[in-house]
């Protein structure tokens, strides 16, 4: 970026602040039967996104591996369709947001907001995940088979986040609906201001958020944490505890009809 | 007070919307069950499972069954009988068949809005027909781009 001096007229910086406004797809996978590879050591975030767009729009491959994705930020967003996509490394912020349909395996780690919004699909991270994990999801299966920071599921509106390891404080923080399974321990606030959905711990919990209360657990419960764990290779803990929301806060009665549609 | 005064401090509130509204009319599959019933979640949605429809149930709007579509933010209302314990199962057929025919108004406006390419049917279809590879921004008459940019 060419500096410039204070007073001079001519802008020559990129004034959107977008860093590559105008870049195109790298075209360097390699392809082989209806699956490809590439290399994303030298790639921007942009880069990487634009070519895994490319493949899947252009070359119509539904099965992806992206090596050395180098912990970028921001990397395999707003992916819309079936597809499979493996990260063999870790992302860094904001990781596969957005997304609605693809099943995504990241063999690494992931930094703040993995899955953020996603819609549909499965999320499996084989490694730790950082804060704020499935935030505000809405439907589809997030894994996590290490440990989670905190506020996991923040304002989680619908959707299965399955933490194999422990978790930090204010889980499921202002949870509205969904699932939420952690296996280990749990830090303090758990459930904090959650309205609906249900958090089963497997491990200690710190303490308890404003609202939360523990439930009975059922057979139903029983049925789906054996099933979503089975699925996908989570070892359970001994037993589980199922927290929900006390409702002694709750005002859904007098919201009006379309701001009821926003937690639906 | 006028009557208009009336109606424009309290205008006859309409504030809920289903797809028929949106669309203009309602749809075969949302009258006859046999038109949802072949439709396999499992094969329609990604990963083991059901996926996200675990959250889809059946609901009611204007004291009708009905299914709300969130990629159109309406409900679908279902005005066939729905045999007693499948009431999940069908509200979710139903959404199903929606979304996968493309009558979602969320799905229609994607032909005008979408800003990058992308299939029109999503993750409901395989290979549908592509939209929004040829996006431009609006761009105001008259106005000109700054220099430098």
């Amino acid at each position: 970026m060419e500096q410039v001096a204070v007073g001079e007229r001519r802008v020559l910086y990129d004034a959107r602040g977008l860093a590559e406004p105008d870049a195109e797809a790298p075209r360097t996978s390699r392809i082989e039967g209806g699956r490809a590879v590439f290399d994303a050591t030298d790639f921007s975030t942009r880069l990487i996104n634009l070519e895994i767009r490319r493949l899947l729009v252009e070359e119509k491959v539904t099965d992806i591996t992206v090596v050395n994705p180098g912990a970028k930020h921001s990397v395999g967003v707003a992916i819309l369709e079936r597809c499979k996509i493996r990260f063999e490394g870790s992302l860094g912020y904001f990781g596969v947001g957005l997304i609605d349909g693809p099943e995504v395996e990241i063999t690494g780690r992931v930094g703040w907001s993995v899955a953020e919004n996603m819609m549909a699909g499965v999320v499996v991270i084989k490694k730790n995940a950082g804060s704020l994990a499935g935030a505000a999801i809405r439907g589809g299966d997030l894994v996590v088979m290490g440990d989670v920071g905190a506020r996991t599921g923040i304002d989680q509106k619908g959707g299965t986040i399955i933490v194999g390891g422990k978790a930090g404080l204010l889980t499921g923080f202002m949870m509205q609906r969904g699932r939420q399974i952690i296996c280990g321990d749990v830090g303090p606030g758990l459930g904090d201001s959650m309205y609906d959905g249900a958090i089963y711990v497997g491990g200690k919990v710190a303490s308890l958020g404003v609202d939360c209360e523990e439930a009975e657990l059922t057979e139903d419960d029983n049925e789906m944490l054996g099933g979503k764990l089975g699925y996908y290779g989570v070892e359970a803990p001994g037993s589980f505890r199922k927290f929900v929301c006390a409702k002694k806060l709750w005002n859904y009665d007098s919201l009006e009809p379309n701001e009821r549609k926003l937690v639906l | 007070m006028s009557d208009a005064t009336q109606n424009r401090r309290a205008p006859d509130r309409h504030i809920s919307i289903d797809s028929e509204e949106l669309a203009g009319r309602s749809y075969p599959y949302q009258h006859d069950i046999s038109l949802v019933e072949q439709i396999d979640l499992e094969e329609s949605t990604p990963g083991p499972g059901i996926n996200w429809l675990e959250d889809i149930h059946l609901l009611a709007e204007d004291g009708v069954p009905a299914v709300f579509d969130r990629y159109s933010n309406s409900f679908v209302k279902i005005h066939f009988s729905i045999p007693p314990g499948r009431e999940d199962e069908i509200a979710r057929k139903v959404l199903m068949a929606h979304l996968q025919s493309g009558n979602s108004y969320g799905i229609q406006l994607k032909g005008k809005h979408a800003k990058f390419p992308q299939r029109t049917l999503g993750p409901w279809v395989d290979d549908s027909d592509l939209v929004g590879s040829d996006w431009h921004p609006s761009t105001l008459a008259g106005w000109e781009q700054p220099a430098g940019h």
